[in-house]
């Protein structure tokens, strides 16, 4: 199984409601491989919040299979599901949910925990994370002793810090400025370096645009699947290059 | 192992995070816990000195009394004292007789007074002290020289010292129209308070002066401790030769202690409103800890997606409650021993802290392993209020679907 793509959907449906079905995914076959930049974009309720779930395993399909590295989750227990989630995703969210009564260092040591590490382990982990980030000297701030940007930094300090194969960002840049923003893609892109796969959604088509693939969705059905040509250098962030 | 600390140090964190809120919900079984241990240990300390009497007494005095014949006065044989101390069990005794129709009176005018309400008379020998374990206030005891020379010398006690002065001065006391010689005032017994206001002479000069024979009607026994009871049972025997009925024996201290023992009703009508004050703290956990878990979803949320299983989230909320139990439970035994110890000062009570318990007629042993019974049973309390508010929040955490509370996209 060692040439099973990182994640796999195949005709995957995921349905809402019992009485009055709501479609959100409908038959959606989606393939992901380590090493890819690519993003997931569409307007609201085109299903790519549900899309994120299933890809970061909070999720399962109603209809269809989803595999990581060629094992269907269906399968799995919640208990492995949750243990596979811990290992094999890495999530930066729009409001960046860092835990507010813990300093920058302790949440990404959250990210640690139950991993049968010594604190001095946990703690060196953490402090290289935050390093790769640029926010090392600050690892002693709460949440609100930080900038929204810095808060996404520490954020992707705790995605990163378990080394996974996949990094699910939902709409990172949303909340933040356009310097900040730019800071946090110019992040992205040097963690593209081919060793996991980097899965943005956004509704932006200047972050959009920054990876390497694009997907498009609309009423839960992927519409587009691009390849964009890379290197290609964005100036601009706050959804000023038009509407997709 | 590790995964247990980890767990340990997010509980702390949560908790320590916010204190103040912490410190609320911990007030619930501080009260609770503080008002069980204050409750029983007061109603305890209440009869503390009750206990510290009964200690300093102890437990193994036996008095027996000559059972009547009928158309006799009851007495015993004259070497009574002889015959008991042959029991092993017997550490010491003494024998006293009541001296009946003798007039006592201070002074002539009063003698009407003490004809309708006479004084007693008894007499005793010279074991009394060291058998009762009582003192003299001052003076001295009848001793070998009076008893040999019956001679008209007496001891009174307290309560009558006090009645005629003799304290302060006045030295004899007039016995039907004969004067006699105070040597002693002794102090008050208080499992027998006949000698309290007893005039205490020489069996040889009772006999003399009002010819009532040598024969004593009461023996009192020291047992050896923990045989009193082996003792009063076979005294009788020992003292008539075999006929047992003759005796009535009382275990002095029976009604003292009675009086001291714990007090299963009163303990458990404290203890049940200890208990409801700890009941209401429990639910004011579970309300606390059920508005935490929607105050904190974005971060159990979080949580479940770096790949916490829920049980770990159900156990975090669990052990917060725990905490909070343990602690407000400590500190609520604490602030327990703090009231028992200033009320019982200011009440002059002897206090109680480590109480003998006894719930619907179970009796508890004042400690177990090494830590007072009323402790452990409230702190325990405590945490099992704790575990039980803490179930429904902890389950409410681990059922909380993380896509629910990220609002993602």
């Amino acid at each position: 199984m060692t040439d099973a793509p990182l994640l796999r959907l195949t005709n995957v449906s995921r349905i809402y409601g019992e009485e009055v079905k709501v479609h959100a995914l409908d038959e959606v076959s989606l393939t992901i491989e380590t090493g890819e930049f690519i993003s997931i974009v569409g307007p609201s309720g085109s299903g790519k919040s549900t899309m994120l779930g299933l890809l970061g395993l909070l999720d399962l399909p109603s209809l269809g299979t989803l595999e990581v590295t060629g094992t269907s989750v269906s399968d799995l227990s919640d208990g492995i599901r949750s243990a596979l989630r811990g290992d094999v995703v890495g999530f930066i969210f729009q409001q960046f949910h860092l835990i507010p009564h813990l300093d920058a260092r302790r949440n990404v040591e959250t990210a640690l925990l139950y991993r049968g590490l010594t604190t001095r382990q946990r703690r060196e982990k953490a402090m290289t994370a935050l390093d790769a980030v640029g926010l090392a000297p600050r690892h002693e701030h709460r949440p609100v002793q930080l900038s929204g940007g810095e808060q996404q930094r520490c954020a992707i300090a705790r995605a990163i810090v378990t080394e996974p194969q996949l990094l699910l960002a939902d709409e990172p840049t949303g909340a933040l400025d356009s310097t900040n923003a730019a800071n946090v893609m110019e992040i992205f892109r040097k963690l593209n370096d081919g060793s996991r796969a980097i899965a943005i959604v956004t509704h932006d088509p200047a972050v959009a645009a920054s990876a390497d693939r694009r997907v498009s969705m609309r009423d839960g059905k992927i519409v587009a699947d691009e390849r964009l040509s890379g290197g290609q250098v964005i100036s601009s962030f706050g959804g000023t290059l038009g509407t997709s | 192992m590790r995964s247990i600390r980890d767990l340990v140090g997010v509980a702390v964190s949560g908790l320590t995070a916010r204190w103040s809120r912490t410190l609320l919900i911990m007030l619930g079984p501080i009260i609770g816990v503080s008002a069980i241990v204050a409750a029983v240990g007061l109603t305890e300390s209440a009869k503390g000195d009750l206990q510290a009497t009964l200690a300093a007494l102890g437990d193994n005095l036996i008095r027996g009394e000559a059972s009547g014949s009928f158309g006799s006065e009851p007495a015993y044989p004259e070497n009574v004292v002889e015959r008991v101390a042959k029991l092993a069990t017997v550490e010491g005794a003494t024998a006293t007789k009541t001296v009946s129709g003798v007039i006592t009176s201070p002074y002539e005018a009063a003698e009407n007074y003490y004809t309708a309400f006479p004084t007693p008379v008894l007499t005793a020998d010279e074991h009394f002290l060291e058998v009762m374990q009582v003192d003299l206030v001052t003076g001295r005891w009848l001793n070998d020289f009076d008893q040999q020379t019956a001679a008209r010398s007496a001891v009174v006690g307290i309560g009558l010292a006090d009645e005629f002065g003799f304290r302060i001065g006045q030295r004899t006391i007039r016995l039907n129209g004969i004067d006699y010689g105070i040597v002693g005032v002794v102090e008050s017994y208080p499992l027998d308070s006949v000698f309290d206001n007893a005039v205490i002479i020489p069996a040889t000069t009772a006999d003399r002066d009002f010819a009532v024979g040598l024969e004593p009607d009461t023996v009192y026994v020291r047992s050896n401790p923990g045989e009193t009871q082996l003792t009063a049972e076979i005294m009788g025997t020992a003292i008539n030769l075999g006929d047992s009925g003759a005796t009535a024996t009382t275990i002095l201290s029976d009604a003292l202690e009675a009086e001291a023992a714990a007090d299963s009703t009163l303990q458990i009508i404290v203890a049940a409103m200890g208990l409801l004050a700890l009941i209401v703290g429990g639910v004011g956990i579970a309300n606390v800890m059920s508005i935490s878990v929607i105050q904190r979803s974005s971060e159990i949320g979080i949580r479940r997606a770096l790949g916490h299983h829920r049980s770990l989230l159900a156990w975090q909320f669990l052990l917060e409650s725990v905490a909070v139990g343990l602690m407000g439970g400590l500190l609520g035994a604490l602030f327990g021993v703090g009231i028992v110890v200033f009320a019982s000062r200011i009440a002059g009570w002897v206090y109680v802290l480590a109480p003998e318990l006894d719930l619907f007629g179970v009796a508890l042993p004042s400690h177990y392993l090494g830590v007072p019974t009323l402790y452990l049973i409230g702190v325990g309390a405590a945490l099992g209020t704790s575990v039980f508010a803490g179930l429904y929040p902890s389950v409410k955490a681990a059922r909380l679907e993380p896509l629910e509370t990220l609002r993602l996209g």
